[in-house]
C-alpha cells in the first residue's frame, strides 16, 4: 500500500519537475526573441509599419538572391539590462545572419533604452566599417529617431545600408523587387521550429528523469558512465556543429547546438560576427 | 597453436582499438588547441588595430587642445606597455590599462565642443568604440574556448592523452582585479 503511495508521489514529483523544466525552457527562450518567419524583419517593439516590414523583407530577399548577403532589421521593446552591442551580437550570432561568406548585417533598435546599433558580420566589415555605420546612423536615422518616427528612421537607415552592401558586390540597388509571398509574418507568432525544439527537449528530459528513477537500486555505475559521455558528447557535438555551420535562413533546431565549443557559432557560415559596427543613443 | 593465434588476434585488436582511440583523442586535442590559439591571435589583431588607431586620435585631439599632455602621455605609455607584453596575463593587464587611459582621454574631450563636432574625430571615436567592442568580443570568445579546452584536458578520458602528449592548460585573458571591465565609450 505504502509502495503504491510512493509511486504516486514519485509520479507527481516527475510531473512537477518536467513542468518546471519546461517553464524554464520557455523563459530562457523569451529572454531573447527568436527570428521571425519572414526573418529579415523582426519588429518585436511594434514600431514599423506593415509597408516598411514588407519593403525590408522584399528587398532583403532580393539582396540575398543577388549576393547571398543578409540584412536584418530587428526592434525590441527592451533588452532587460543588456548592453546594446552585446545584445545585438548575440542576436546576430543566434539567428545566424549572413551566409558562408559571413556577410550579415543586423540593424537593431531597443525602444525603452532608446538605442540603435548596427552589427556588421566579418565579411562586410570592409564595406561597412565602424565609422561608416556610425555616420549612417547620424545621417539617415538620428533626426527621425529623435522625433519618435522610428519607422522612417529605420527605413532610411536600412536603405543606406542596403545600398552600401550592393555597392560592395559591384551591383546597383534595384529600383523595384518582386514581392515575397509571406503568410502572416507577424512577430507575435511562435515559429514551429522552436515549438518542436521545446517539445523534444521536454521529451528527452522526461526520459532522463524516468530513466534515473527506474534505475534506483542498481548502484552508481550507470551514473558514472552517463557523466562520461555527457562530458565528451557536447564537446564533440559542439566542435562539429560549430565547424560545419549552415548558411541557412532559418536557424531551426535552436535547442540542439548546446555544445560548449561551438559557442555562438562564430566559426561556421552565418552568424559570424566579431563586434564590428557602432551604436548611438537617441 | 590455434589458441595462441586467437590470443594474438585479441591483442592486436585491443592495440588497434587503443591506437584509434589515442589518435582521435590526440587529434581533437590538437584541433581544440588550434581553436584556442586562433582566438588568441584574434585578440592580438584587435589590440593591434587599436594601437594603430591611437596615433590618429591623439594627433586629432592635440590639434584642438594644448594642455592635456598628461592624459595623452598616459595613453602613449599604456600603448608602449601593450607592445612589450609577453604573456597573456601581461597582455590583459596592459589592455585594461590602455582602455582606461583612452576612456580618460575621451572624458577630457567632453570639454572641447569643437573637437566633439569634428567629423574626423567622430569617425575615429566610432572606430575606437568598434575596436573596443571587438576586443571585448574576442576576449569573451577566447575565454570560452579556453575554458572548454582546459576542461577537456582535465576530464576523463582526454586527461590521459593530454598528459601523455603534454597538453598544458592555457591562461584566461583576464586582467587583474578591478580592471576586468572595459570602459564604455559612448557618444
Amino acid at each position: 500500500m505504502s509502495g503504491n503511495g510512493k509511486g504516486k508521489t514519485m509520479k507527481k514529483f516527475i510531473t512537477a519537475a518536467v513542468c518546471a523544466v519546461a517553464a524554464l525552457c520557455i523563459c530562457a527562450q523569451a529572454a531573447q526573441p527568436a527570428p521571425t518567419q519572414a526573418f529579415y524583419a523582426a519588429d518585436y517593439a511594434d514600431v514599423l509599419s506593415a509597408e516598411t516590414e514588407q519593403y525590408i523583407v522584399d528587398y532583403s530577399n532580393a539582396l540575398y538572391d543577388a549576393t547571398t548577403a543578409q540584412v536584418v532589421v530587428a526592434t525590441v521593446p527592451d533588452m532587460e539590462g543588456a548592453e546594446i552591442r552585446e545584445y545585438g551580437l548575440s542576436l546576430a550570432r543566434d539567428w545566424k545572419i549572413g551566409s558562408e561568406s559571413d556577410n550579415g548585417v543586423l540593424i537593431l533598435l531597443a525602444l525603452s533604452e532608446r538605442q540603435v546599433s548596427i552589427e556588421v558580420g566579418y565579411g562586410l566589415e570592409g564595406a561597412l566599417n565602424d565609422s561608416k555605420t556610425g555616420r549612417f546612423i547620424d545621417e539617415y536615422a538620428m533626426a527621425d529617431l529623435k522625433k519618435g518616427d522610428y519607422d522612417a528612421g529605420l527605413l532610411n537607415l536600412y536603405k543606406a545600408v542596403l545600398q552600401e552592401v550592393y555597392q560592395e558586390y559591384g551591383l546597383a540597388m534595384p529600383e523595384g523587387v518582386e514581392p515575397v509571398q509571406t503568410g502572416e509574418s507577424d512577430s507575435g507568432s511562435t515559429d514551429i521550429g522552436s515549438m518542436i525544439g521545446a517539445f523534444i527537449t521536454i521529451l528527452v528530459i522526461a526520459f532522463l528523469i524516468l530513466g534515473t528513477s527506474h534505475r534506483g537500486g542498481r548502484g552508481g555505475r550507470g551514473g558514472g558512465s552517463n557523466d562520461g559521455t555527457g562530458g565528451v558528447g557536447p564537446f564533440l557535438g559542439g566542435m562539429f556543429l560549430g565547424g560545419m555551420g549552415r548558411g541557412g535562413r532559418f536557424g531551426s533546431g535552436g535547442g540542439f547546438g548546446g555544445g560548449g565549443f561551438g559557442g555562438g557559432g562564430s566559426f561556421g557560415g552565418g552568424g559570424s560576427f566579431g563586434g564590428g559596427g557602432s551604436s548611438r543613443g537617441f | 597453436m590455434k589458441k595462441s593465434t586467437i590470443v594474438w588476434i585479441c591483442i592486436a585488436v585491443v592495440v588497434v582499438l587503443i591506437a584509434i582511440f589515442a589518435v582521435s583523442g590526440y587529434n581533437s586535442l590538437v584541433s581544440a588547441r588550434e581553436t584556442v590559439d586562433a582566438q588568441l591571435s584574434n585578440i592580438d589583431t584587435q589590440l593591434q588595430r587599436r594601437n594603430d588607431l591611437i596615433p590618429n586620435i591623439v594627433s586629432t585631439v592635440q590639434g584642438y587642445t594644448d594642455h592635456e599632455s598628461e592624459v595623452i602621455g598616459a595613453v602613449s605609455d599604456a600603448r608602449a606597455k601593450l607592445a612589450g607584453a609577453q604573456t597573456t596575463e601581461e597582455l590583459a593587464a596592459a589592455d585594461s590599462e590602455l582602455s582606461s587611459a583612452l576612456s580618460r582621454l575621451l572624458v577630457v574631450v567632453e570639454n572641447y565642443p569643437d573637437l566633439k563636432a569634428d567629423t574626423q574625430f567622430t569617425a575615429l571615436t566610432d572606430e575606437l568604440a568598434g575596436t573596443e567592442n571587438r576586443i571585448a568580443v574576442a576576449r569573451k570568445d577566447y575565454n570560452d574556448v579556453a575554458r572548454s579546452y582546459n576542461t577537456s584536458i582535465k576530464t576523463f578520458p582526454r586527461v590521459i592523452f593530454a598528459n601523455i602528449f603534454g597538453f598544458e592548460p592555457v591562461e584566461y585573458f583576464e586582467a587583474a582585479e578591478g580592471a576586468d571591465e572595459v570602459p564604455q565609450v559612448n557618444f
